[in-house]
């Protein structure tokens, strides 16, 4: 059965980079552009686990998780942080914010698909 | 009487002698079953290593095939990379978005959050700055082509730069990327660093250096060409 992943980001670059690597697994790609449009589309599509950019407009990553956490609705949805930023105060920052697990930039296709994998248990 | 103890003597030789044949009998049958169990027992070891050795050997084919798996989804990664920059660069003709594409595949597939794209002013005889991300603008905003500076190095002479390791962290540029049309050097992309996490370049950033020295360059071009329909 396929997994729904929400991709948070506004970079058209990353955004085709993450589909192209999920493109290989057993996943439903939906997109948001920025944290407050993220938000709205894990409430309404309730996907399996997200992909959250840390900078963005309107909305950043780091904020757009703090509230995804504190909503009921999608309080259990797991959460991976997409960052340029790997120093380890900003990884720390992103826990702290209720991420489940990170990635940073520029992206590695085997490190994804193997996080999903252990989130999703779901094989690429 | 004497004949009684005859034939029992007789009887009782006869008994013992067929008893001694049984034992014999039984004997023989044993040492064939010894024989045959331990020829079993031979032929068990020789499978057990057989197995342990095959055992030994899938686990060595399964340890080369994740390795094959992570080399092949790199190249994936590599490639989707490359992929997504050229489609990114051709995507559009518009000049800004073009710039910004230019920006995005240097921050998120290069890594690096310290960047300028030059353009070639041939009335100012030096680089002017177009675009850039994280630095200083008015302090590159333009540089002279015979100034010292790498960038303009870079613009005379169509190569690329990278520097060394000892240069590596420094403030200097850690690479520079002429935009190429044909052989014609129209600008000049500057990387001062790499995010942090990225301890050097690979071989992936020097195809996508290549890849933004020419498909860069032509996208930027067809920007101007693309003007006069636009406003048309």
């Amino acid at each position: 059965m396929k997994k729904k992943v929400l991709l948070v980001d506004d970079s058209n670059t990353v955004i085709l980079m993450e589909k192209m690597i999920l493109a290989k697994g057993p996943y439903d790609i939906i997109v948001a552009r920025d944290g407050v449009e993220g938000i709205a589309k894990a409430k309404s599509e309730k996907p399996d686990v997200i992909l959250l950019d840390v900078m963005m407009p309107n909305m950043d990553g780091l904020t757009a998780c703090a509230e995804l956490r504190r909503d009921p609705e999608t309080a259990h949805i797991p959460i991976v942080m997409v960052t340029t930023r790997g120093e380890e105060q900003n990884i720390e920052t992103a826990f702290r914010n209720g991420c489940t697990d990170y990635v940073t930039k520029p992206i590695s296709g085997i490190e994804l698909l193997t996080k999903l994998h252990n989130i999703l248990g779901v094989a690429a | 009487m004497k004949d009684n103890q005859r034939s029992f003597t007789e009887k009782v030789t006869s008994d013992m002698r067929e008893y001694v044949q049984s034992l014999l009998d039984e004997n023989r049958r044993l040492s064939t079953t010894v024989a045959e169990l331990e020829a079993d027992r031979d032929r068990t070891i020789e499978a057990q290593t057989a197995l342990i050795e095959r055992l030994s050997q899938i686990e060595e084919e399964s340890r080369a095939f994740a390795a094959r798996y992570v080399e092949v989804e790199q190249q994936n990664t590599n490639l989707a990379n490359l992929y997504v920059a050229s489609y990114q660069l051709h995507g559009t003709l518009d000049r800004e978005r073009v710039l910004g594409a230019i920006k995005e595949i240097v921050i998120n597939l290069i890594g690096s959050e310290e960047l300028a794209v030059w353009e070639i002013d041939r009335d100012f005889d030096g680089l002017v700055l177009i675009d850039s991300f994280g630095i200083d603008q008015a302090r590159w905003a333009a540089l002279p082509l015979d100034s010292p500076h790498v960038a303009s190095k870079v613009a005379l002479s169509g190569e690329t730069y990278v520097a060394g390791p000892s240069t590596h962290y420094d403030k200097n540029l850690i690479a520079c990327i002429p935009l190429k049309l044909d052989e014609k050097v129209i600008g000049v992309i500057g990387i001062f660093s790499l995010l942090a996490q990225k301890s050097g370049l690979e071989a992936v950033d020097f195809e996508l250096f290549d890849l933004l020295a020419t498909h860069g360059a032509t996208a930027l071009h067809c920007t101007r060409l693309a003007v006069p329909e636009t406003v048309q």
